[in-house]
C-alpha cells in the first residue's frame, strides 16, 4: 500500500488510523508508494503517502474549495494539482466550523481546512503529496471540543503539501566591539506550506459540549 | 557590506543617518546587531505575553495562570502557551472547557471564585 507507518512511536491513534486510510483506497496500484524519512525525531508523527494520479475521480479540486481561503496560495502550484488530488477521507468531516490543534515538529499549530500554513521544512515531502498528521491535540467544533490527553485518539488532520520554499532571508550579523570581529551572513530556512484538507476520526471520543 | 546595501538598509532612518554613509553604517551595523539579539529575546517576549493572555482568560473563570497549567499538567493535556492564548481569545468555548478541566483535575482549583458584585453605597443606606 501507499501509506507506511514512519519511526513508529507510542501513540495509539497511529495505529489505528493506518487501516482506515488504507481501507479508502482499495484501488490504488502499488507503484506510487514512497517512504519518506524525516530526520528529526519529532516529526514522528507523519505519514506520508504519494498523490496517485491514476485513480478515475477527476472532479474534485480542492483548490477554491473554501472561501476563506487566501488568495495568494491556490495559484502558485502548477496547474495539474487540479485532478491529481482526490481523496476519500476528506469529504466525512463537515466542512464548516471546525479546527484542530495540530503538532508538527515540536510546535503547534491551529488548523482549519482549506487554509494553509507554513511549517518546518518536512524533509523528502514533495508537491502534492498527502500527509496525514497523527498528533492533534485538540479538535473544536461548532458544538463541541474534543481535548486529547495528550492527543485526541484516532483523529488525523489530512493536508497537502503544496509547496517547498525558503523563507525570507535573515542577515546574521556578528559582531564583537574592540575584537576587530565582524561577519555578514545571509540566511534562508527552509519551510514547507502545507494546505489542510480535513479533519477526521475525533467524533468517537469523548467530549465535551459547549453551550 | 557596500554602501548600496547599507544605505538600502538605512531606509527610514531618521537625520543623516539616512543620507550620509558613515553615520548610516554605523547606525546600520548597530540595527542588525539589535536584530540578531532580539531574535533570541522575541521567544521570551512573546512567551510572558501569551502567559498574560492565558492569565487574563483563566481569571474571568476564577482560575489564575499557575493553578490552570498545573491542572493542565496533571490532565496530562500538553498545549503550549501559544495555543492557550490564541484559545482563550478566539475560541472561548473550548477554552472555557479546558478551565473547567483544570479545575477538577486540580482541588485547589475548586471553588470558582466568582465575581463578587460590588455593591454601592445605596445598598448599604
Amino acid at each position: 500500500m501507499a501509506t507506511l507507518s514512519l519511526c513508529a512511536s507510542s501513540l495509539a491513534a497511529k495505529s489505528a488510523a493506518a487501516p482506515a486510510l488504507s481501507s479508502t483506497t482499495p484501488s490504488m496500484p502499488l507503484s506510487q508508494s514512497q517512504t519518506v524519512a524525516f530526520l528529526c525525531h519529532s516529526l514522528s508523527s507523519l505519514r506520508l503517502t504519494t498523490p496517485c494520479s491514476k485513480r478515475g475521480t477527476p472532479s474534485s479540486s480542492f483548490v477554491p474549495k473554501y472561501s476563506e481561503t487566501e488568495a495568494a496560495a491556490p495559484s502558485l502550484t502548477e496547474p495539474p494539482e487540479t485532478e491529481i488530488v482526490e481523496s476519500p477521507v476528506q469529504q466525512q468531516p463537515k466542512k464548516e466550523e471546525v479546527f484542530a490543534v495540530v503538532m508538527i515538529g515540536s510546535r503547534q499549530y491551529i488548523v482549519i481546512p482549506g487554509r494553509y500554513i507554513y511549517t518546518q521544512r518536512l524533509k523528502g515531502a514533495k508537491e502534492n503529496d498527502k500527509i496525514i498528521l497523527n498528533k492533534v491535540l485538540l479538535v473544536g467544533t461548532k458544538t463541541s471540543t474534543y481535548i486529547g490527553k495528550p492527543v485526541v485518539p484516532n483523529a488525523a488532520v489530512h493536508a497537502v503539501v503544496e509547496e517547498q520554499l525558503l523563507d525570507k532571508k535573515v542577515i546574521v550579523f556578528k559582531y564583537k566591539k574592540k575584537k576587530n570581529y565582524r561577519r555578514n551572513i545571509g540566511h534562508r530556512q527552509p519551510i514547507t506550506r502545507i494546505r489542510i484538507m480535513g479533519i477526521t476520526g475525533y467524533e468517537d471520543s469523548p467530549a465535551v459540549t459547549l453551550p | 557590506m557596500n554602501k548600496k546595501e547599507v544605505f538600502k538598509l538605512a531606509k527610514g532612518f531618521r537625520g543623516r543617518a539616512k543620507n550620509c554613509i558613515r553615520i548610516a553604517r554605523e547606525r546600520v551595523e548597530k540595527a542588525l546587531q539589535y536584530s540578531y539579539r532580539d531574535r533570541r529575546n522575541k521567544k521570551r517576549d512573546m512567551r510572558s505575553l501569551w502567559i498574560e493572555r492565558i492569565n487574563a482568560g483563566t481569571r474571568q473563570h476564577g482560575v489564575n495562570y499557575g493553578n490552570f497549567m498545573h491542572g493542565l499538567m496533571k490532565e496530562n493535556i500538553q498545549l503550549n502557551r501559544k495555543v492557550l492564548s490564541e484559545l482563550s481569545m478566539h475560541e472561548p468555548h473550548s477554552f472555557k472547557a479546558l478551565v473547567d478541566i483544570s479545575r477538577t483535575a486540580f482541588p485547589g482549583n475548586k471553588k470558582p471564585v466568582l465575581a463578587s458584585k460590588k455593591e454601592g453605597l445605596a445598598v448599604v443606606l
